[in-house]
């Protein structure tokens, strides 16, 4: 009996040791971990960059060997997949494991990690930073644009000319022509940033002061419906639903492979799109015009990401952060990979750009001549694309008798939800 | 003293696995419950405001959750269905003496093995590309079109593809449980002459039912929790018309950055489903069979 | 007549089974191709098999290293799993009292909460234990493997419980009486039987950790310590994928576990009768 009685003691403690160790052998995985880091040169600091731009992750990933290269301060990039960045950045954040460098989308994304966010006005290239790109929350630039970018009516030069979309009556004539020809006029995809994201920028974009439309309109004190940029947009929209196929059955893939193949001759797309349409062997030359809701000539030129610092973390390590994208502004290897390596349209004067490809060469003339109004989306309600306006839009493309005004209609709905 | 010696052995064998499931599963859930009574957005510098039941009293007048909670229901009694029926045919199949029967499972249970999102984007394709293929060629274009634009059709969509992946892992299960049936009941009744069907409705059947309670809870808990797939393959929509439980309390987490409000649904919801669920384990493990 | 019967079943379940497969055959034909091809059309085979996009894929995912965390992680946690609730379902199925009901509904129960929920207080509660108790549970594989474990506990138990039950009490009654003490009846006599609902345990938990994504991604930050299905994440931008390097990480992803479910098979097919016979 005692014998027994010492067997399960005994082994009540080897099964505690158990569980210890799976907790306690965690010194290994910093090991594992330094292995992998560039060992040649020993510095105390580290850092960290979290970030949702996935296409640049390598690039990002050279460029921080050589940063560690030059100062020895070791860079590690972290990476998840691009849609559920903020989530998981959000999580990291609540749990202490955030990153010593991450990105904002927006002032709203800006306004809701606040207490994170350090203030970068300092910083001796904020100055550069174009006019009205830089990232504020509280007078304090807290976001370091990654670059411009401009979305319109990306279009194939061979079968459109600027003055066939230069206003409703001729965008419509040109999509019922190419409708009768068996072309799409215009191509949108389901993703809810391109069916229905960046278009409905632009009757808010128009406004002369959008953050103040955006207020009324969120304080109840003016609809989209009695709005006329709105009426107008709900007309083109329905001119696009009545002379194109349902977007909801083409992905962003089959959207840029339709136009690359000739099938449709406009496609609604940033310059971002280019990086997936040098995938295909495309015969024509490409270029972006204007949206010309209210007859407008001007492209939606913007920020979409912005490079932003913990202010959390301990004070050498903001340092050290904020030491990096000081490097990554100014020195000559930072800004060859910022225009070179991530294909960016600088967002600062001092950096120079050359080379760009036809639609980022478009995004950058509109915004030098100053032809471009703002994207009215980064001061938008948090998510209300994916949440609301998508789903709305979804609706109206797929019921036949919905009309333009009801669909305006709807996304007042859609923006008192997204409000309340 | 023999009494005190089973209450440590009984320590010794539950305890650890408790221990790690208290820390990792309750707690972490308890935690969840408390952030319920809070109007909060989920950063953890950004003020909590203690709001005492309003947002369980909110819940029942949101037309979308209520609407997803309806859909989740429907999804789940039709996957279920779906799912136990598909797999309990295999499972019988490859335990037959066919040639095939060993190639077969493994097939069957391939698609299991590929987890997560890229699964739905497979079938986004299949639907899109061989659906519309199919209905193009035999002319039943009212049946083999793009499911995942029509609003009825894409939660078939959603079922057909949960199936898909889901039988092989409840064949699986429904295997285990044929293969701990005795040979000689078997062969006992083969020597009394006793039919195919005959055996299977007196013997296979009574005998499975423990594997029947596991297969029925297990496809009911990940039908009532399915994300992955709703995400990949619908993300809720058209419209959505597909937003399933998991993806709304996410949407309402993460997208609308109501924190507190969604776990508020999280429990609710977690209440409803428990209390059926345990109600059908009840049931089934009343009428297992004890040998 | 019966024969004609017979091949026409072998006939049925060989079609099937091949329309059960056939999704795959989408994965495995546009791991070759390129972005035009795959436009042009999906189900098209390849105009070359080159191996490129698997060479790339490899590359970036760095992928001995992200194989071998996924051997480590998911081999460790299955041990602890299976031995932890195997000895965990039997007390409480033999145990007829009020706890190890409680005990055992709460671990149904929890079953159905959706990750998604429990996540973010998850995150904050390991963290606590990380800063308060000095136990580095987040960014270590050690403290996956824990919490892989805390996550499996349920489905696990649950399915040795049931099985559990179907096995005869006179048994271990038996051996009691012999003088065996409850740790040798356990494994001398039962845990032999439970052979198949132990493969099928490690079998299931097996494919749920080692594609598992979100978890992972949620506690390991560490680029050393990336498990294979972390590493993929590269292929996955916001509103587009790279076909076919993700398929091929895909291929990569599942081919071990291929490996590992048809050898486990084989034991379910052992297992038959052994159980109840012993």
């Amino acid at each position: 009996m005692k014998n027994q009685k010492r067997t399960w003691s005994s082994l009540f403690l080897i099964a505690l040791l158990l569980i210890l160790g799976a907790c306690s052998g965690g010194n290994d995985g910093a090991t594992g971990n330094e292995k992998n880091g560039d060992s040649g040169k020993a510095s105390d600091q580290k850092i960290t960059i979290f970030q949702s731009k996935v296409e640049i992750t390598d690039q990002l990933e050279a460029l921080a060997e050589e940063y560690t290269a030059e100062t020895g301060v070791e860079v590690e990039v972290w990476g998840t997949t691009g849609d559920d960045y903020f989530e998981q950045l959000q999580i990291r954040m609540n749990s202490d494991q955030g990153p010593s460098i991450f990105s904002l989308q927006n002032v709203t994304e800006a306004e809701k990690m606040k207490s994170y966010v350090a203030d970068l006005s300092a910083e001796s290239y904020a100055k550069d930073i174009a006019p009205g790109m830089e990232l504020k929350v509280d007078d304090q630039i807290v976001g370091i644009p990654y670059g411009v970018e401009g979305f319109g009516l990306v279009y194939n030069k061979d079968l459109v000319k600027p003055e066939d979309v230069a206003d409703y009556d001729s965008f419509v004539s040109t999509l019922e022509k190419f409708k009768g020809e068996g072309i799409t006029g215009l191509g949108l995809s389901k993703e809810a940033y391109f069916l229905i994201g960046h278009i409905s920028n632009y009757p808010f974009s128009l406004q002369s002061d959008h953050y103040e439309f955006i207020d009324k309109l969120t304080s109840g004190e003016t609809t989209m419906a009695e709005t006329k940029e709105f009426q107008e947009f709900g007309k083109f929209m329905e001119a696009i639903k009545a002379n194109t196929p349902s977007p909801l059955d083409v992905t962003y893939d089959k959207e840029v492979g339709d136009f690359a193949a000739g099938k449709s001759a406009m496609i609604h797309q940033g310059n971002w799109a280019y990086g997936m349409l040098s995938d295909f062997d495309v015969d024509f030359e490409v270029g972006m015009l204007p949206f010309p809701l209210m007859g407008t000539d001007k492209l939606a030129v913007g920020v979409g990401n912005n490079w932003a610092v913990n202010g959390k973390k301990d004070e050498a390590e903001t340092q050290a952060a904020k030491d990096f994208l000081n490097w990554m502004f100014t020195s000559e290897t930072g800004q060859k990979y910022i225009v070179e390596e991530f294909g960016f349209v600088p967002a600062l004067t001092s950096i120079e750009a050359n080379d760009l490809d036809p639609l980022s060469q478009d995004v950058l003339n509109a915004s030098n001549s100053g032809q471009t109004i703002p994207w009215a989306q980064n001061y938008y309600p948090a998510n209300i694309v994916p949440n609301d306006f998508g789903p709305k839009a979804e609706e109206f493309f797929l019921s036949k008798d919905m009309t333009g005004e009801e669909f305006i209609e709807s996304l007042d709905d859609a923006w008192k939800n997204a409000v309340k | 003293m023999q009494n005190k010696n089973n209450k440590g052995w009984y320590l010794l064998f539950t305890a650890p696995l408790t221990i790690i499931f208290l820390t990792v599963v309750v707690i972490p859930f308890v935690i969840g419950i408390y952030y319920s009574f809070f109007k909060w957005d989920g950063i953890a510098a950004n003020p909590k405001v203690f709001v005492g039941f309003d947002n369980f009293i909110q819940l029942f007048g949101d037309s979308r959750f209520l609407t997803s909670t309806w859909k989740t229901t429907l999804f789940t009694i039709l996957a279920v269905i779906s799912v136990n029926i598909v797999g309990l045919v295999f499972a019988l199949l490859v335990t037959s003496k066919l040639k095939i029967a060993n190639a077969a499972r493994t097939m069957v249970f391939m698609p299991y093995l590929i987890g997560g999102l890229i699964l739905g984007y497979i079938w986004q394709f299949i639907f899109l590309d061989v659906f519309t293929l199919i209905g193009e060629l035999t002319g039943m274009d009212h049946f083999f079109f793009n499911w995942l634009i029509d609003k009825d059709f894409a939660l078939y969509a959603l079922v057909f593809v949960f199936t898909w992946q889901m039988a092989g892992y409840i064949m699986i299960i429904y295997i285990a449980g044929i293969q701990s049936i005795p040979q000689d009941v078997m062969e006992a009744a083969m020597i009394d002459g006793a039919s195919w069907w005959q055996k299977l409705k007196n013997i296979t059947f009574p005998l499975l039912m423990p594997a029947f309670t596991i297969s029925l809870f297990l496809t009911l808990s990940s039908a009532f929790k399915i994300y992955d797939v709703n995400l990949s393959l619908t993300g809720g929509g058209p419209a959505n018309s597909t937003e399933m439980f998991a993806m709304n309390i996410y949407n309402e987490i993460f997208g609308y950055g109501n924190y507190g409000y969604g776990q508020a649904k999280a429990i609710i919801f977690f209440l409803i489903v428990a209390a059926i669920t345990l109600t059908q384990v009840y049931i089934t493990k009343k009428r297992e069979v004890e040998l | 007549m019966k024969k004609f019967y017979r091949v026409l079943k072998e006939l049925l379940l060989l079609i099937t089974a091949l329309f059960f497969l056939s999704p795959i055959y989408i994965i495995i034909v546009n791991s070759f191709k390129n972005r035009q091809e795959l436009y042009e059309n999906v189900l098209a085979p390849p105009t070359e098999f080159s191996f490129q996009y698997y060479i790339e894929a490899m590359d970036k995912m760095n992928f001995l290293n992200a194989l071998a965390n996924s051997l480590y992680i998911t081999i460790i946690s299955v041990l602890i799993i299976v031995v932890l609730s195997s000895m965990t379902a039997w007390m409480l199925a033999r145990t007829d009292n009020k706890l190890s009901k409680i005990i055992f509904m709460v671990f149904i129960a929890t079953m159905l909460i959706p990750f998604q929920t429990l996540m973010m207080p998850l995150m904050q509660f390991m963290s606590t234990i990380t800063n308060s108790l000095h136990i580095p549970m987040i960014n270590t594989r050690e403290g996956l493997i824990f919490m892989h474990i805390g996550f499996s506990t349920s489905i696990s138990v649950f399915l040795y419980h049931g099985f559990v039950k179907s096995i005869p009490i006179t048994l271990e009654e038996a051996a009691t009486i012999d003088g065996a003490s409850k740790f040798g009846v356990f494994w001398r006599i039962i845990f032999p039987i439970l052979k198949p609902i132990t493969v099928t345990v490690m079998i299931l938990n097996v494919i749920n950790i080692w594609n598992d994504y979100l978890l992972p991604s949620l506690t390991l930050t560490d680029k050393g310590l990336r498990t294979i299905p972390l590493s993929t994440f590269y292929f996955f931008g916001q509103f587009t994928i790279q076909w076919n390097l993700a398929m091929a990480g895909l291929m990569l992803t599942i081919i071990p576990v291929v490996i590992f479910y048809v050898l486990a098979q084989k034991h379910i097919i052992k297992g038959i009768g052994e159980g109840a016979v012993k």
